[in-house]
């Protein structure tokens, strides 16, 4: 990810004895790259994969170990517990990855038009929250959030929140949940978004205002059409982290000592199934069944932008 | 992109590369093994059992008090969080303990008084049975009449109880001599003071439902049956059960008025808020030492029987107390050892007497209320009333392995704290019992 971010775009060489040794380069670096990505590679089989081949097998077979075909998933799918789950998660997958989408390019844009030294220190301040690990940025909102202790008290008392349960009631979780993982992961995706704007030819966007195109039209016409790649990107991997939700919930819920459901998101559904019923079938049964819509949405999205096509 | 995978080259340094890691994976098993081989042996080397014990911060004191006056026991202390509020923490250890086989604690601390139910079901199955001779005869029959019934499953008992956590009624003394009011013996009469307070000082409060173990303080000594199992595998659960309404109909107004606050009383501000503006609280016997302290000057407070429903004797619920198990995993000296760590941290007066709660051994009982009573906390005599209250816990309140508290969260409070009144929630508080009942495959059925 971090070649994304950097901001010399390669020219290309014309002659054939350039090219032949570009071939060789890129045969050197391509071996380079493997034993870079071996480490990554090993991990994701032993952390990824596997896990991932014995959670369907779960999955499809019953407590005994006996092939149960579809009987965890219709059994999930009944429970009183599901269907609500899978509401939260929508509501709030709406809200970040709606927010997510506008504002993260909004602001890469801007500062993407914006003079570059100060374009270095607003980059710098998007991306500090997301330098606090997803626990402790949830324990900090946990303060922001209780009116008792809360810096933001005078505009919480907008709201007339007097204490954490009325500002944890189950209407604004999807909201806070949402702001939560905006304020932690927007900065990192806004710094991604411009290292994927620097990439654009400056020929092109000088050809476009030399043609009389504004700032916006410039933005919506030229530059966003070239980065619509990086934006699903985004997409896909905002989308798989947002089902995924858990610590928030979980956290939350232990710090108003229980107001919250223990199974508000679908993976918090998969945990207790797992460890309060003892039923790791039923647990891989919702983890499947979360991992089909993530690659769903993800294959919508691949097929429809081209994520894949190399030109 | 080019893809280096085609070449030759590539390849053999792909091969070379995978023999490293092959060579790096065997080191690093290698590694490992020696480590592990190397602890076994001290381990052998060492021969005494090392007792691991789980336990939440408030119970440190007490293994620590063990470790004191053992010093040749090696004990390995984890603190966590106590398995309070419906966490279920403690389930998730034990299911992944029993899924790789071992990692057990040998003894563990619940404040969850459903987690003899639960842990003993065969989903789970991690307790030692204590009464086959396990823990002695005498130490079982020196628990106050009842208390160990939490603990008993089908005849076995499979927990030590660590105190009784029965309701009695908490006032400030000084401030109803101050206000001129006498104190309530029943729920009706509780809730026509709540009103006079709300109007003659307002600020000043009678009760919290702010927290989610307030069933266990407002529905259970009405005698709601909504948790009430009256046989193996029914249960009966009615929300418009009007044992359940009476209570809820007492407290709406109250929280209306602001009597009754919706505040938590562990909630950051609950001790500045209502320093000496608490006028009474029903709640359980270890508030006294563990919630007032601070919030309620010394010598000012005082107990009083619990509250009854004018006919009918009184009865009262209970909020925790707190549970020590035994691994079922461990034998032999480990087993003798454990044994008598589990019986000496929920008997003994050097763990008992530092315990915020009323003990549930009697033996322990006279020295701990005369250890509170010289505190100074109290204005009137606690033994009384704690001994009474202690045999008047309603039992139609059955352990279960849900969370009762963790579900009167989710619906009651939250639906106070949105503007809700008690009763109205009293319905989708009965349906979602009704649905995890359902779910773990009990038959759910009202007024039988």
């Amino acid at each position: 990810m971090k070649s994304v971010v950097s901001e010399d775009a390669s020219t290309p060489l014309s002659t054939t004895a350039s090219s032949n040794s570009r071939l060789r380069r890129k045969r050197k670096n391509g071996v380079a790259g493997y034993a870079f990505v071996s480490g990554y590679f090993i991990l994701l089989i032993l952390f990824g994969v596997v896990p991932a081949i014995y959670a369907i097998t779960l999955a499809f077979s019953g407590t005994g170990g006996h092939f149960a075909g579809l009987t965890n998933f219709i059994k999930t799918g009944e429970d009183f517990r599901f269907l609500p789950a899978f509401e939260n998660i929508g509501k709030y997958l709406l809200i970040w990855l709606g927010s997510l989408l506008v504002i993260v390019l909004g602001l890469a844009l801007m500062l993407h038009s914006i003079a570059r030294k100060v374009s270095a220190a607003f980059r710098f301040i998007f991306y500090l929250p997301g330098a606090l690990a997803g626990a402790a940025s949830v324990l900090v909102w946990l303060f922001m959030l209780d009116p008792t202790v809360s810096p933001w008290r005078l505009f919480l008392s907008i709201f007339d929140f007097k204490n954490l349960g009325q500002t944890i009631l189950p209407s604004h979780l999807p909201l806070i949940f949402a702001i939560i993982a905006f304020w932690a992961g927007a900065g990192g995706w806004i710094v991604v978004t411009y290292g994927a704007l620097n990439n654009i030819p400056n020929e092109l966007i000088e050809a476009a205002q030399l043609d009389g195109a504004g700032a916006i039209q410039t933005a919506v016409r030229i530059k966003l059409p070239l980065i619509k790649k990086w934006i699903t990107f985004m997409l896909i991997l905002a989308f798989a982290a947002g089902t995924q939700l858990f610590v928030e919930p979980q956290l939350v819920g232990e710090a108003s000592l229980g107001l919250i459901s223990p199974t508000w998101s679908p993976n918090e559904l998969a945990y207790y199934f797992a460890f309060q019923d003892n039923n790791f079938n039923y647990a891989a049964a919702i983890s499947v069944d979360l991992l089909v819509i993530g690659l769903m949405c993800a294959a919508v999205l691949v097929f429809r932008t081209k994520l894949f096509e190399v030109e | 992109m080019s893809s280096p995978i085609s070449s030759k080259g590539g390849r053999r340094r792909l091969r070379l590369g995978a023999r490293t890691s092959v060579v790096a994976i065997l080191a690093s098993t290698l590694a490992v093994a020696t480590f592990g081989f190397s602890s076994a042996a001290t381990a052998a080397a060492a021969k005494k059992p090392t007792i691991s014990i789980w336990v939440d911060s408030t119970r440190v004191p007490q293994v620590k008090a063990y470790e004191k006056s053992h010093p040749g026991v090696k004990i390995d202390m984890v603190t966590y969080n106590g398995n309070a509020n419906g966490s279920g923490v403690l389930q998730s250890k034990i299911a992944l303990d029993n899924r790789v086989g071992n990692g057990w604690p040998d003894i563990v601390f619940s404040e969850e008084n459903n987690d003899a139910a639960s842990l003993a079901s065969p989903q789970f199955n991690y307790p030692a049975v204590l009464n086959n001779g396990t823990v002695s005869k005498t130490v079982l029959g020196g628990y106050a009449k009842g208390t160990l019934a939490g603990c008993t499953v089908n005849g076995k008992v499979y927990c030590l109880r660590n105190d009784l956590a029965m309701n009695v009624l908490f006032y400030n003394s000084a401030l109803m001599t101050q206000f001129g009011y006498s104190v309530p013996t029943t729920w009706q009469g509780w809730q026509t003071l709540g009103e006079q307070v709300a109007t003659q000082h307002p600020g000043y409060i009678v009760g919290s439902v702010g927290d989610n173990w307030d069933d266990d303080i407002y529905l259970w000594p009405s005698e709601c049956h909504v948790d009430d199992v009256i046989k193996a595998d029914t249960i009966d659960i009615n929300g418009a059960d009007p044992n359940c309404t009476r209570a809820t109909q007492l407290i709406d107004p109250l929280i209306k008025d602001g009597a009754v606050t919706t505040d938590s009383v562990f909630s950051s501000t609950f001790g500045t808020t209502y320093n000496n503006k608490i006028l009474m609280m029903v709640g359980p016997a270890w508030y006294g030492q563990y919630l007032f302290p601070g919030i309620v000057t010394k010598g000012d407070l005082a107990v009083a029987n619990p509250l009854s429903w004018g006919s009918g004797a009184a009865v009262t619920g209970e909020v925790g107390g707190g549970l020590w198990f035994m691994s079922s995993h461990v034998s032999g000296a480990t087993k003798t050892l454990a044994a008598s760590i589990l019986t000496w941290l929920s008997t003994n007066y050097g763990s008992q007497g530092i315990s915020p709660g009323y003990p549930a051994y009697v033996a322990d009982e006279s020295k701990w209320v005369a250890g509170q009573q010289a505190s100074g906390l109290y204005s009137n005599q606690i033994a009384p009333v704690f001994a009474q209250a202690a045999t008047e816990v309603w039992s139609g309140w059955s352990p279960v392995p849900w969370s009762t508290d963790s579900v009167f969260g989710s619906t009651v409070v939250t639906g106070l704290n949105s503007g809700q009144t008690m009763t109205s929630q009293l319905a989708s508080f009965a349906s979602q019992l009704a649905d995890y009942a359902q779910s773990d495959g009990y038959t759910v059925v009202t007024n039988p």
